[in-house]
């Protein structure tokens, strides 16, 4: 499987460690006990289209948001995790 | 003070070097390195610093970029002197790290042209060679070791690699170039 890095082109799968849904980047700030439980033991578990973080371990060490067909493992895009969450943050400020 | 005789990464007072067929191997004990990482408040270097997956030359160092913002700092034959405070009066202000000790180079040079680099490089490493044409640099497990391997020429590579894991690094790029010969 390749990932296309959004700074370095396709690299192999191997270089990588996989940590899961992509909402993690999204932790809550409201304070609320329910939000934090709900970010900390809830989470999708899609059939289809889904939004991962992996890191580039073996490589330049980057957080990324790969999208990722889970019935075909085909791989729709990634970005910087950076990017996905200064833009958040540009969203919400 | 007792008398200390400084060693290479191979245990060796004299740097080892090994020739298979058109590879020569060559362990590179006199190029200091040091880690640069730019700051949010680093004001912007007058050094020209490459981009993902390059490295080049500048003021007598050679630059690998390791990651967003995050640069490796080749001060050749520059391994006895303090690296740190020399990088540090060409970058001020950022985050510079001493790591010549940490680490081990080895360069690989072939008598024959880019072809038996490239053979070797494909079996060393996934790096894709269609994309890895002199002035590339990149971040690659070979042989389950992290290594930054250097496109330096069509026909020359530098392999870093941890100085802790230097012998076994060495067996593992001794052992392709040994191969590359014995089964043509």
């Amino acid at each position: 499987m390749l990932i296309p890095h959004p700074l370095l082109g396709l690299r192999d799968a191997q270089e990588f460690t996989y940590l899961g849904d992509a909402r993690l980047i999204e932790r809550p700030t409201s304070g609320s006990e329910a939000d934090l439980a709900e970010y900390v033991y809830l989470r999708d578990n899609p059939a289809g289209v889904h939004r991962e973080l992996w890191f580039h371990e073996q490589g330049d060490r980057s957080w990324l948001v790969v999208t990722r067909n889970t019935l075909t493992h085909e791989i729709l895009g990634a970005e910087l995790a950076r990017d996905v969450s200064l833009a958040r943050k540009g969203e919400t400020a | 003070m007792p008398d200390l005789s400084p060693l290479c990464a191979l245990g060796a007072a004299t740097p080892r070097r090994v020739t298979h067929g058109a590879l020569t191997l060559t362990e590179t004990p006199d190029c200091g390195l040091a880690s640069l990482a730019l700051r949010r408040d680093t004001p912007p270097p007058a050094l020209d610093l490459p981009g993902p997956g390059r490295w080049q030359t500048a003021d007598g160092l050679t630059l690998i970029w390791t990651g967003p913002g995050q640069w490796l700092v080749e001060l050749p034959g520059a391994a006895e002197t303090d690296v740190a405070t020399t990088l540090a009066g060409k970058v001020p202000g950022a985050s510079i790290t001493e790591q010549t000790d940490g680490w081990v180079l080895y360069e690989i040079t072939s008598s024959a042209g880019a072809a038996p680099i490239e053979r070797f490089l494909e079996r060393a490493a996934n790096i894709d060679l269609t994309r890895f044409a002199p002035g590339s640099a990149t971040r690659s497990p070979i042989e389950h070791l992290g290594t930054y391997v250097l496109r330096r020429a069509e026909d020359r590579l530098g392999i870093w690699g941890m100085r802790s894991a230097a012998e076994s690094l060495w067996h593992a790029l001794d052992g392709i170039a040994a191969r590359l010969v014995s089964r043509g």
